[in-house]
């Protein structure tokens, strides 16, 4: 029973409030709508807001209940914004566009490949049955999960140390990326031991968030073939699956190690980073506008990755900027370069500030 | 520097397998694909980010900056899966959509070579890659913490509320005590099992010896302040625990626990010492 309510939770906490939030960025793409964008940029603008709050006060050697109060408020403030959002939208008649939808191409209603539907869902869930079964010996943990159970018992962020437990000065460097504070906040709320949050709920809800990631790619790579889309999510479910070429691959973290923010930056962070370059760079080739409210995701995909990893920041600006030059030169539109630096404006801060810690 | 990030390279592909079908994948892109948006995100884009992995000018700065262990995480910019997978669908959509040579045993059956493809192309990429469960760091979890059973027994069995205790564990366990039990401290850590940090601690070497010689070990597990010590059941011990003083408080997994009532240990929910 009591387990019952802690998942109900965190199934809350971690599906239906960014599902709920993801609607304020529903004029992003024709996608916004998508139930699976709305998910993760919904709980990316979460996880945004969690750094912008978290990170001043760990360096302020504040107490993590304030983390809590704060977060919370915040967290309840962009879910009624959204369903205010939502309301005014079903007021218009619009819907929810549902990933298991058959899409309509020209006229017709395509085959849109239930077999191979069927074969990817069932190795997705074969997937988090493993990731639930299965557990993986990763030193690692014994920092990033260690801290998550330290913050949960205690008040203090980033003073204790992981290994031992002896009392230190604020490890501000690493307090810079407090992707394990998260996890003690989904704990504290839930009730549920950090510990079981970190390897055993979070690895399926991010293994799963990882392939939503695909299948918006999937989205806007195969838009009118339902059944291409299914064949592409199936091959990068190989991929995955037998992606343990090395320790080092995005892969092997996502399916191994999903708890650390690291693994977050690789297979979730860079992905979604890699797909919304992509969406502006079709926008660019089709002469059409970029919503402000896009670059405001963007400025969250970036505040993520600097949640996720100290790196985080270097390799989403790395990626922004690459695609920006490319993008200005090759469709000969400048004017697109000065939002996309704006967007990174967080990313170098926080760099800046990890040089003046260091 | 440079031979570095080579050597980081070539760990990050591992058999290597893979980033040759991501290469492969590229080459046919550069050739077949149109869309310019898609040449800038999956030719372009990948490109640029090669090159400044392999540019000594930048390896040397993140090397500075961020340290040498995490460099390999540039190439994580690569989208290797994605365009895989996607070349992979669209050569499958070609084939579907192509016009077989006249009397051929595939005319008329687009899909079935397809299929065929799909299924071929499936099988080489996962028989060039390596099942991810078949890592031998991956063990079926023994309970909802992902740790092993001995450590969720053992830190039950010493913990005392409303405070913390010291105890020192064997190596095997250490890496785990702290993330069920935050409130057990330990004289050493996980530093201890990562052979290239080079950490020595003489409390370490005294449990980790094949005999563990108590006349060594008691003055330094006292001095680290540690009210339990938790040895291996079967590992040969010399000297009387009970004649140091030590007890014998139970015995769990394969490991023994015992209590050094030479630390005080005061428990402020019952307001007595243990």
């Amino acid at each position: 029973m009591r387990l019952g309510i802690q998942l109900l939770l965190l199934g809350l906490l971690l599906f239906a409030a960014p599902v709920l939030v993801g609607g304020l960025f529903l004029k992003v793409d024709r996608l916004g709508g998508n139930l699976f964008f709305r998910w993760i940029s919904g709980q990316f603008l979460i996880w945004a807001g969690f750094q912008l709050i978290c990170v001043p006060l760990i360096l302020r050697e504040e107490t993590f209940p304030q983390v809590v109060q704060l977060f919370s408020g915040y967290l309840t403030a962009l879910v009624l914004l959204a369903v205010a959002v939502d309301i005014q939208r079903l007021v218009k008649g619009k819907k929810i566009d549902l990933p298991w939808k058959k899409q309509q191409t020209g006229g017709k209603l395509r085959e849109s490949g239930m077999l191979l539907w069927a074969f990817f869902w069932a190795v997705l869930l074969f997937q988090l049955i493993q990731a639930v079964r299965l557990s993986y010996a990763d030193t690692d943990d014994a920092f990033y999960v260690a801290i998550s159970s330290i913050t949960q018992e205690a008040e203090t962020m980033y003073q204790k140390l992981p290994y031992t437990g002896g009392a230190t000065l604020l490890d501000a460097r690493h307090g810079l990326a407090p992707f394990p504070i998260w996890i003690s906040y989904l704990a504290r709320l839930s009730g549920m031991p950090a510990v079981t949050v970190a390897k055993v709920v979070l690895p399926v809800a991010l293994i799963s968030m990882t392939y939503g990631v695909f299948y918006l790619f999937g989205r806007v790579l195969f838009p009118e073939n339902g059944r291409q889309q299914a064949l592409f999510l199936v091959f990068t479910e190989v991929l995955v699956l037998f992606g343990n070429t090395s320790i080092y691959t995005p892969e092997n973290f996502m399916i191994a190690r999903s708890r650390q923010g690291k693994a977050a930056l690789g297979s979730i962070v860079i992905p979604f980073l890699l797909f919304l370059l992509l969406l502006l760079l079709k926008k660019m080739q089709e002469k059409g506008q970029v919503p402000a409210v896009y670059y405001f995701l963007l400025c969250a995909v970036v505040v993520t990755g600097c949640l996720c990893s100290t790196l985080g920041a270097l390799l989403v600006c790395l990626a922004i900027g690459t695609a920006g030059l490319l993008g200005a030169v090759c469709y000969k539109r400048p004017g697109v370069l000065f939002p996309m630096a704006v967007c990174c404006v967080p990313g170098v801060l926080y760099a800046f500030l990890y040089l003046v810690l260091e | 520097m440079g031979s570095d990030v080579i050597t980081l390279f070539r760990e990050y592909m591992g058999t290597g397998m893979l980033v040759i079908w991501f290469l492969v994948a590229v080459i046919y892109l550069w050739m077949k694909e149109e869309k310019r948006y898609l040449r800038i995100s999956f030719l372009y884009m990948p490109l640029c980010f090669l090159f400044l992995y392999f540019n000594p000018l930048f390896a040397r700065l993140v090397y500075e900056k961020a340290g040498d262990e995490i460099y390999y995480r540039i190439l994580w910019l690569l989208p290797v899966s994605v365009v895989i997978a996607y070349a992979c669908v669209c050569i499958y959509g070609r084939l579907v959509h192509a016009k077989p040579v006249q009397g051929s045993f595939f005319h008329g059956k687009n899909q079935l070579l397809g299929e065929l493809f799909a299924l071929c192309a499936a099988g080489i990429l996962a028989v060039s890659g390596s099942l991810i469960y078949s890592s031998p760091l991956f063990s079926e979890a023994e309970n909802l913490y992902h740790v092993p059973d001995s450590v969720v027994h053992i830190c039950d069995r010493i913990n005392v509320p409303g405070r913390e205790v010291m105890a020192v564990f064997p190596l095997e366990l250490v890496p785990y005590v702290r993330q069920y039990s935050p409130v057990t401290c330990m004289p050493y850590g996980r530093e201890m099992t990562v052979e290239r940090w080079n950490y020595q601690d003489p409390l370490c070497d005294a449990m980790e010896q094949e005999v563990i010689d108590l006349e060594v070990l008691v003055p330094l597990a006292r001095e680290a302040g540690c009210h339990y010590c938790i040895l291996p059941a079967e590992r040969r011990i010399q000297g009387d625990p009970a004649s140091y003083g030590w007890i014998r408080l139970a015995e769990t997994d394969g490991y023994v626990i015992y209590r050094d009532p030479a630390q005080e240990l005061w428990n402020p929910e019952t307001e007595s010492f243990q």
